[in-house]
C-alpha cells in the first residue's frame, strides 16, 4: 500500500492508481492460447471400445495399414513387423459393415476383433463406459467421437439421458432452418443486475466447478484454471483456499466462501472477479464438505491452517447464516470487501429451491448456481448422493418458471450444475430454462477418471488427478492436463454450434427455456 | 398431569374434540406458504405508556433485516382514553381487529359474524392516511382496519356452552373460545377458502391490537397513524419472505392466540410435525406459516391446558444433556412428562419468539422472550430503571435497542439512551432456561416492571442510585479561574492519562452534576494534537472501564462520557473547512468532499449518522476508501447498527488503526489482517470471522459466530461471547474472553499445538459487581459443549474449583496447566490487565488467597478422535 501523505483530491483517480484494487489481481496474468493439439493418452496402451487381437499367422503384410482409415495398425519404418495394434482408434463393427476393414481384407485372417472387455469393467449406467471413452476422444482430440461412441447421452434411464432435443428423433420435427456456423454465438454475460458492478462475459456457456486444494491435485487445479483462461471462461478454487500458483489466472477464478472458511481470506476474495458462496453440494445436501485425514497432507493443512492428518468437517449449513436476512448480510459482506465482484451463490435443490432463488436475488446475488443431485465424486456418502435433492431437469424449470412469473429472470443468471456431462447434457440444462453450465466430474474423466470412486480414500486417486500425494500428483503433467481440458471445451463447442444451427437459433442465450424443442423419451 | 386434577383433563379434550363443530370440510395438508427464515423482531414493555412512535426507530434500524413484504405490530396495555372506552369497558371486552382486504365485503362479515354474536360498545375504523403511495416503497395498499370492541351477548355464550357442553369452563374462558371460534369461521370464510381472499381477523383479545401490511413494520405506525397512541408493550417485526410477489400482509406476523401476540425470527424444519401434533389436538392451519403454529401451540398450552408460563417455555424449548441433570429433582420428574408428551411439537430450528401478552384480569401486561435451545437466532435483552419509569427490551439487535431508548430519552429526560443491562438467554438451559419475562404490574395504583427468567428468578437492577446526566452543568467561563480547570488543562497539555482517570475515579464521592462538569473540562481543554489525543483517552476509559461509581447510575456514567466524546469529536474540522493538525472529520453531508490527509492530520473522525448500515453508500465504503486515501487512523463514532467496519482493507494493514464508539452492527473486523480495531461497548454478530491477524479489543459482549473460521488474530473481549465462538477456527488465533459463552465455544477448533505457534482461548469466567470488582460468575462455562470434535488448539478456562466437567468436552481433554503454558498465556493476560484492568493477581485470587496459575487455571486440548483420524497408524 501507499503510505504517502500527500494530498490527494481526487478518489476515484486515487482508486484506479492503486496497486491493490479488490476485483482486480495485481499479479501478471498468463495468457493461454485457445488451441488445438492432440494429446494422447498419457498411459501406454490405451483403452478403447473395442479389441483387435493379431494372431501368430500375421505375415506382416501390411495390407492392413494400407485399408484401415483410423490409424489402428503401425508399421513403423525399418521394422519386418507390425506393431501392436492402436485398438483404441478401431471403430468397431462399423467398419466392418462397409466391407473395406482389416479383418476382412487380411490375407491370413490373422486379425480378430471384440468388444474390449476391459470396457464393461468400467463406468456405470450414468456415466456408460462410452461416455467416458467419448469423453477421452473429445480430450484428446478436440473433436466429436466417431458414431461408434455415445457421446450425447448414458444409459441411466432417467435424468438428462430420458430428454432427447426432438431432431434426434426420427419423425419428429427438430425446428427452424440452419443458422450458419460462424454466425453463433455461444458467449453469456454473467451481470444482469445493471447495479454498478463490471460486466462480465464468457465465451462458452460453462465454466468449472470448485475443486479443493486437498480434494484434487494442484496440476488438476491449474489446468483447470488455465483451460479456463484459453476459453475466456471461468474456474473455481474449491473451499481449500487459494494456492498461489493460481494467482497468473485469478482473472479467470472464482473463489468460493464455503461453510468451512478453509482458506478464505479477504485478499483472495478481493482479487477475483467472482466470489461464489456454497451453501450445499447437491451431491449431499445437508452435508459440509469432508476432506478424510489421509487426504490432509502437510501442504494441504499449511494452505487451511488446520492440523495435518486430521479430517476436515466443513459445517452445514453456514453458522452464520440460519435465514435469508442472515444470507442478504453475508453477501452485503463479501461485496463490501469486494466492490467489483460478482456473487454468485450455489444451493442444492430442495423442494423449495425456487423461492430459495428469489431470496437469494433479493438479497442480491448475481448469479444463482443450483447443483442438483447427479453430480459428486467419491467422497460424498452413498447414503447423501442421488438420494436427497431434487432432479436437477426438474429443479431448473421450476426456478426459471418461478424467476419469470416474479419478474426478475432477466436479472440473475441461472447456473446448473450436478450432473452435466456432456454437451448434450448442457444444451438440454440451458433449454429447460439455465443460463449456462458448470461442470465438474467430465474435467476429471477428460484428465483420464475412470470413475472408480476412490477419490477420497487413502492417498486418493490411482491416476493422480484428485490426490495430494506427492507421487501420485506427478503421473499427470500441466501442460498435458491444460491442453485435454482445452480439446474437451472445443468439441462441446463445436457440438453446441451443431446443435444450435440445427435448431436454427444464433445464440445460446435465445436457447434458454426453449423446453419446446425437448421431448421426454417415456 | 399438572395440577391432579382430572377435571381440567377432560374440559381441555371437550374443548378440543367439539372444535370440529367450526371445521368444514377436510382438513387439507398444504404446504408452508412460504419459506421465511429471516427478519428483525423488536418489542419493548413500560411502566408508562409508550407512544407507536418509539416502536417505529427499532423498526427502521432493523428494516435491512426485512424486505417490505411483510410488517406487523402489536399494542398491549392500551389507554382508556384512546380507546374510547372506559377502563372497565377496555378490560373486559374484547377488541376484535378486522383488515378488510376487499372493503366490500365488510356489510357481510358485520351480518354474519358481528351483529348476531356481539354487543357492540363501540365500532370504528382505524384512521389512516390517505393515499398509501405517500409512504415510500409501499406498493400493495394496506387493509381497511375495522375495530369493533364487544362482548358476547349473553344467550349467545349459554347456547354455545350447550351446544358445545363445556358449560363447566369459567365463563371468561367460555368466553375465550367463542371468540376464538368465531374468529376462526369469519377467517374461514373471508380467507381460507378463497382464491381471493377478502377479510382476516388481525387480533381479538382484551387489550391488544395488532396491524400488518405489506410494507416495513414502521410503515404500520405511519399508514395507521399511530405515532402517538400509547401502550405499555409494543412489539414489531419485519418480514423477510423469500416468497415473491406477496399482495396482501395475511402471512405477516404478529399471529395471535386470544390474549397474545407473537412475532418470530427463524423456521423450523418439523413444520409438518407440528401441524401433526396439533392435527391431533383437533387444530387446523389457516395461515400456513410457522408463526401461526407458534401461537397455535402456546395458545393451546396456556389457554386449553392452563400450564404455567415455566411449562410452556420448556415445551418449546425442552431442557437436555448437562442442563437437564442441573436440575433439581422434582423438575425433572416434570420437564420428564412434558418432553414426553410435547416433543415433537417442540419447534426444531432455529427460532426466537416475542410474545406480547395481556392479563387484564390481573392488571398484567407482559413481554416474553424465548430462544430455541441451540441459540441460531440474535437475541438481546435489556433492562432500565430509572427508578420513576422502568422499561424492558427486547431485540434481534442491540443496536435497535439503542435505538429505541435514544428515540425515548430525546423526547423524555425520564429515559437514559443507555441501559442498565444488557444480556443473552442460554436457550433451554437450567441457569435461565432461555427466556425472559417482563411484567408491568399495577401497584399502589402505579406501575411496576419486574424482570424474571424462566424459573421466576428475578434479574436484579441498581436501585437507589442517582442519574448523573442530567441539569444544565455550570458552562465554565473563560475568564473565571477555575482551580480544576487550571489541573484539567495541565494534565491534558501533558498527556497524563493517568492522572486525569485517576481523578475521576474519585465519582464516588461528586455530587451528581460534577462528572459533567469533569468532561466538558476535559472536552474545552482540548486544543493541540497532544491534548485532543489525551482527551479522547481519558474519556473513553471512563466510557469503557467498569469501576466503582458511588451512588451514580453506571448507564449514565457511560452516557456522559459518550456525550463528551461525541462533543469531542464534533470539534474536528469537516473537509472543506479551515485546517488543523491532527484530525480531520467527515459526515453524511460531506462524504463526497473526502480527500487524503494532509501534512499533520493522524486521525479521520467518522460521523456515521446517516450512513446507510451496508452498500455502497455505507460509512465502512467510506472508511475503506479513505484508507486507499492514505488515512490510517480511524474514529467511528455516533454508529447506528452499520456494519463491516474494518472489512475490505485487505493485507498488510499493520499500521491501520481503527475506534468505534456507539452501537456497531454485524460483521465488526470480519476478514481484517494486520489491522487493530476497538470496539468501545458491546458488539454484535459476526464479529471478526475469518480474521487472519491483527489485534481486536471489544470492551464488552460479543455476539454470535465471533471468530467464525478464523485463522489468526489477537482478541480481547471485556465481557461475555454468545453462542458458537471460534467455530472452525484454524491457524494461530489468541483470544480471551473474561466473561464466559452461551455453548458450542470452539467447536472443531483445528489451531494446531498452542505451544508451537497455535491458537488458544483463555476463558476467565468472570464478572463485575457493582462495585467495578472482579468476580467469578456462577460456572465458568456452562454450556454443554466445550471444545467438541476439536482437533487442535487448547482452552484454558479459570476453573479453580474445577466446576467444567468431562462430559461438557467431546474430543477435548482436561489437562494440567504447565509452566510451559503459563509462560504462554501469561502474555495475554498481561495486556488484558493494561486493557480492561483485569489484573493477573485478582484472577489468580481463589477465595482470598493467591494460588499458582496450575491451581487456578486448566488447559482442555485436543485428543485425537477415531472419526478424524487418518487411516495410517
Amino acid at each position: 500500500m501507499t503510505t504517502t501523505t500527500a494530498i490527494k483530491s481526487d478518489l476515484e483517480i486515487q482508486e484506479e492508481a492503486l496497486p491493490q484494487r479488490p476485483g482486480h489481481s495485481d499479479w501478471p496474468q498468463e495468457d493461454i492460447e485457445r488451441k488445438i493439439r492432440p494429446v494422447p493418452e498419457r498411459y501406454r496402451n490405451a483403452i478403447g471400445k473395442y479389441k483387435i487381437d493379431r494372431l501368430a499367422k500375421c505375415i506382416s503384410c501390411g495390407r492392413c495399414v494400407e485399408v484401415c482409415g483410423y490409424g489402428v495398425h503401425v508399421k513403423p519404418e525399418g521394422y519386418a513387423l507390425m506393431s501392436r495394434p492402436q485398438d483404441y482408434l478401431c471403430i468397431g463393427p462399423a467398419c466392418t459393415e462397409a466391407g473395406s476393414d482389416c479383418i476382412s481384407q487380411c490375407p491370413q485372417k490373422a486379425l480378430v476383433m471384440s468388444l474390449n472387455p476391459n470396457v464393461e469393467c468400467f463406468g456405470d449406467p450414468r456415466w456408460s463406459s462410452d461416455l467416458i471413452l467419448s469423453t477421452w476422444h473429445e480430450a484428446e482430440t478436440g473433436h466429436t467421437p466417431p458414431s461408434h461412441l455415445e457421446f450425447r447421452h448414458g444409459a441411466s434411464g432417467g435424468g438428462f439421458d430420458q430428454i432427447r432435443f426432438k431432431f434426434e428423433i426420427p419423425g419428429l420435427d427438430g425446428g427452424g432452418s440452419r443458422v450458419a456456423a460462424e454466425a453463433i454465438d455461444t458467449g453469456l454475460d454473467l451481470n444482469r443486475r445493471e447495479d454498478g458492478r463490471p460486466q462480465i462475459h464468457i465465451d462458452i456457456p460453462v465454466y468449472g466447478g470448485g475443486m479443493s486444494f486437498g480434494s484434487v491435485s494442484i496440476h488438476t487445479i491449474l489446468a483447470k484454471a488455465r483451460a479456463a483462461v484459453a476459453w475466456n471462461s471461468f474456474s473455481c478454487t474449491g473451499e481449500g483456499g487459494y494456492p498461489d500458483r493460481l494467482m497468473p489466472y485469478d482473472d479467470h477464478m472464482i473463489t468460493q466462501v464455503a461453510t468451512g472458511l478453509f482458506g478464505v481470506r479477504e485478499e483472495t476474495i478481493q482479487r477475483v472477479r467472482i466470489v461464489e458462496f456454497k451453501y450445499a453440494q447437491g451431491a449431499k445436501p445437508g452435508l459440509g464438505g469432508h476432506l478424510l485425514g489421509d487426504k490432509n497432507t502437510p501442504a494441504v493443512a499449511r494452505m487451511r491452517g488446520a492440523v495435518p492428518g486430521n479430517a476436515l468437517f466443513s459445517p452445514f449449513p453456514f453458522h452464520s447464516v440460519y435465514s435469508v436476512e442472515d444470507h442478504k448480510k453475508h453477501l452485503d459482506w463479501i461485496k463490501e470487501v469486494n466492490p467489483r465482484c460478482l456473487v454468485s451463490v450455489k444451493v442444492s435443490t430442495p423442494t423449495d429451491v425456487d423461492m430459495v432463488a428469489v431470496g437469494s436475488y433479493y438479497a442480491g446475488a448475481h448469479i444463482i448456481h443450483l447443483d442438483g443431485s447427479y453430480g459428486g465424486t467419491g467422497a460424498a456418502p452413498d447414503i447423501a448422493k442421488k438420494n436427497i435433492a431434487m432432479p436437477i431437469e426438474f429443479a431448473i424449470p421450476k426456478v426459471h418458471k418461478f424467476l419469470v412469473a416474479e419478474g426478475i429472470r432477466e436479472k440473475i443468471t441461472l447456473i446448473a450444475s450436478g450432473g452435466i456431462r456432456t454437451a448434450y447434457d448442457a444444451l438440454k440444462a440451458i433449454a429447460l430454462g439455465a443460463d449456462g453450465v458448470v461442470i465438474g466430474t467430465a474435467e476429471m474423466v477428460a484428465l483420464g477418471c475412470v470413475r472408480c470412486a476412490c477419490c477420497e480414500s487413502g492417498r486418493g486417486c490411482p491416476r493422480g488427478i484428485a490426490s495430494t500425494d506427492p507421487e501420485l500428483m506427478d503421473l499427470m503433467g500441466l501442460e498435458w492436463a491444460t491442453q485435454r481440458l482445452i480439446n474437451l471445451q472445443n468439441a462441446w463447442h463445436e457440438q453446441m454450434i451443431g446443435v444450435l444451427s440445427r435448431l436454427g437459433v444464433s445464440s445460446i442465450r435465445e436457447l434458454r427455456g426453449r423446453s419446446d424443442v425437448l421431448c421426454y423419451l417415456e | 398431569m399438572i395440577d391432579g386434577n382430572n377435571n381440567v383433563n377432560e374440559i381441555a379434550e371437550r374443548l378440543l374434540a367439539t372444535r370440529s363443530q367450526i371445521y368444514s370440510g377436510r382438513d387439507l395438508r398444504l404446504p408452508k406458504a412460504a419459506e421465511e427464515g429471516g427478519c428483525g423482531v423488536t418489542g419493548f414493555a413500560c411502566t408508562v405508556p409508550l407512544a407507536g412512535r418509539f416502536i417505529y426507530e427499532p423498526s427502521v434500524q432493523m428494516q435491512n433485516r426485512g424486505n417490505g413484504k411483510g410488517g406487523g405490530i402489536a399494542a398491549v396495555g392500551l389507554t382508556p382514553e384512546q380507546m374510547g372506552v372506559p377502563r372497565e369497558v377496555l378490560n373486559d371486552y374484547y377488541l376484535l381487529q378486522i383488515a378488510l382486504l376487499d372493503p366490500a365485503c365488510h356489510a357481510e362479515l358485520e351480518r354474519k359474524y358481528i351483529l348476531p354474536n356481539f354487543e357492540v360498545a363501540l365500532s370504528t375504523r382505524q384512521p389512516h392516511i390517505d393515499d398509501y403511495r405517500d409512504l415510500p416503497g409501499l406498493e400493495v395498499c394496506p387493509p381497511d382496519v375495522h375495530r369493533y370492541i364487544v362482548r358476547v351477548k349473553t344467550e349467545v355464550l349459554k347456547k354455545f356452552a350447550e351446544q358445545t357442553g363445556l358449560g363447566s369452563l369459567s365463563p371468561r374462558d367460555l368466553e375465550d373460545e367463542f371468540i376464538w371460534r368465531n374468529s376462526y369461521s369469519l377467517n374461514d370464510e373471508f380467507y381460507t377458502s378463497l382464491g381471493e381472499k377478502r377479510a382476516f381477523v388481525l387480533s381479538h383479545g382484551r387489550d391488544l391490537l395488532v396491524f400488518k401490511m405489506v410494507g416495513y413494520a414502521e410503515q404500520n405506525v405511519e399508514y395507521y397513524q399511530l405515532q402517538d397512541f400509547k401502550a405499555h408493550a409494543w412489539i414489531a417485526h419485519q418480514r423477510y419472505p423469500t416468497k415473491g410477489r406477496v399482495w396482501h400482509p395475511g402471512g405477516a406476523h404478529p399471529f395471535v392466540g386470544v390474549n397474545e401476540a407473537l412475532v418470530h425470527n427463524g423456521d423450523f424444519a418439523n413444520y409438518y410435525s407440528v401441524c401433526e401434533y396439533l392435527k391431533q389436538r383437533n387444530i387446523r392451519q389457516q395461515f400456513l406459516t410457522d408463526t401461526e403454529v407458534s401461537v397455535q401451540l402456546f395458545d393451546l398450552w396456556d389457554r386449553v391446558y392452563k400450564y404455567p408460563l415455566e411449562y410452556i417455555i420448556e415445551a418449546l424449548a425442552p431442557t437436555t444433556e448437562l442442563d437437564f441433570d442441573q436440575l433439581p429433582p422434582e423438575k425433572q420428574t416434570i420437564y420428564r412428562q412434558i418432553q414426553a408428551t410435547h416433543m415433537h411439537a417442540s419447534p426444531d430450528g432455529p427460532w426466537f419468539f416475542i410474545i406480547a401478552r395481556s392479563q387484564p384480569d390481573k392488571g398484567k401486561v407482559q413481554l416474553l422472550g424465548i430462544t430455541d435451545t441451540a441459540m441460531l437466532r440474535p437475541q438481546v435483552f435489556a433492562l432500565s430503571d430509572d427508578g420513576e419509569v422502568q422499561i424492558g427490551l427486547i431485540c434481534s439487535e442491540k443496536q435497535a435497542i439503542d435505538a429505541t431508548l435514544r428515540s425515548l430519552a430525546r423526547e423524555d429526560p425520564r429515559f437514559c439512551p443507555v441501559a442498565d443491562k444488557y444480556w443473552n438467554a442460554r436457550g433451554g438451559s437450567s441457569t435461565d432456561g432461555g427466556a425472559f419475562i417482563f411484567s408491568v404490574d399495577s401497584q399502589n395504583g402505579g406501575k411496576k416492571l419486574t424482570c424474571t427468567d424462566k424459573f421466576g428468578r428475578p434479574v436484579a437492577l441498581d436501585s437507589g442510585t442517582v442519574r448523573c446526566d442530567l441539569g444544565v452543568v455550570q458552562v465554565y467561563d473563560k475568564n473565571t479561574a477555575d482551580p480544576l480547570k487550571e489541573l484539567v488543562n495541565q494534565w491534558l497539555q501533558k498527556g497524563n492519562v493517568e492522572s486525569l482517570f485517576t481523578y475521576a475515579m474519585d465519582l464516588p464521592s461528586w455530587s451528581a452534576g460534577d462528572l459533567q462538569r469533569f468532561c466538558k473540562l476535559v472536552v474545552r481543554g482540548a486544543d493541540n494534537a497532544k491534548s485532543r489525543s489525551t482527551a479522547i483517552e481519558v474519556l473513553t476509559m471512563l466510557h469503557d472501564r467498569r469501576f466503582y461509581t458511588g451512588d451514580k447510575r453506571g448507564a449514565t456514567v457511560i452516557r456522559v462520557a459518550e456525550d463528551a466524546l461525541e462533543e469531542l469529536l464534533d470539534g474536528a474540522p469537516l473537509f472543506g473547512e479551515p485546517v488543523s493538525r491532527f484530525w480531520r472529520r467527515v459526515n453524511w453531508a460531506t462524504r463526497d468532499r473526502l480527500a487524503g490527509p494532509r501534512a499533520g492530520e493522524e486521525i479521520l473522525i467518522i460521523d456515521a449518522q446517516g450512513f446507510p448500515p451496508e452498500g455502497d453508500d455505507c460509512d465502512a465504503v467510506l472508511l475503506r476508501k479513505a484508507y486507499q486515501a492514505g488515512w490510517k487512523r480511524f474514529i467511528v463514532y455516533r454508529l447506528r447498527g452499520q456494519r463491516f467496519h474494518g472489512a475490505g482493507l485487505g493485507a498488510e494493514t499493520n499500521d491501520v488503526r481503527i475506534d468505534l464508539y456507539g452501537s456497531n452492527g454485524d460483521y465488526t473486523a470480519s476478514g481484517m489482517d494486520g489491522l487493530q480495531i476497538c470496539i468501545h461497548g458491546n458488539a454484535q454478530d459476526q464479529v471478526a470471522q475469518i480474521a487472519k491477524s491483527g489485534r481486536l479489543v471489544i470492551h464488552g459482549d460479543v455476539g454470535q459466530t465471533f471468530m467464525y473460521g478464523a485463522k489468526g488474530g489477537e482478541v480481547y473481549v471485556l465481557g461475555n461471547a454468545a453462542g458458537r465462538p471460534l467455530i472452525n477456527a484454524v491457524g494461530r488465533p489468541r483470544v480471551v474472553i473474561n466473561g464466559t459463552c452461551l455453548d458450542f465455544l470452539a467447536e472443531s477448533f483445528m489451531a494446531g499445538d498452542p505451544l508451537a505457534g497455535g491458537g488458544f482461548v483463555i476463558l476467565n469466567g468472570v464478572e463485575f459487581d457493582q462495585r467495578g470488582r472482579m468476580k467469578p460468575q456462577q460456572a465458568p462455562y456452562p454450556g454443554s459443549n466445550l471444545f467438541s470434535l476439536a482437533s487442535g488448539g487448547a482452552i484454558y478456562i479459570r476453573d479453580p474449583r474445577r466446576q467444567v466437567v468431562e462430559r461438557q468436552l467431546n474430543g477435548g481433554v482436561f489437562s494440567d496447566l504447565s509452566d510451559k503454558d503459563w509462560r504462554l498465556i501469561r502474555p495475554y493476560l498481561v495486556e488484558n490487565e493494561r486493557l480492561f484492568g483485569i489484573k493477573i493477581q485478582d484472577l489468580l485470587t481463589v477465595d482470598g488467597e493467591v494460588k499458582a496459575p496450575h491451581e487456578v487455571y486448566r488447559k482442555v486440548g485436543a485428543v485425537k478422535l477415531s472419526i478424524l483420524a487418518s487411516s495410517k497408524k
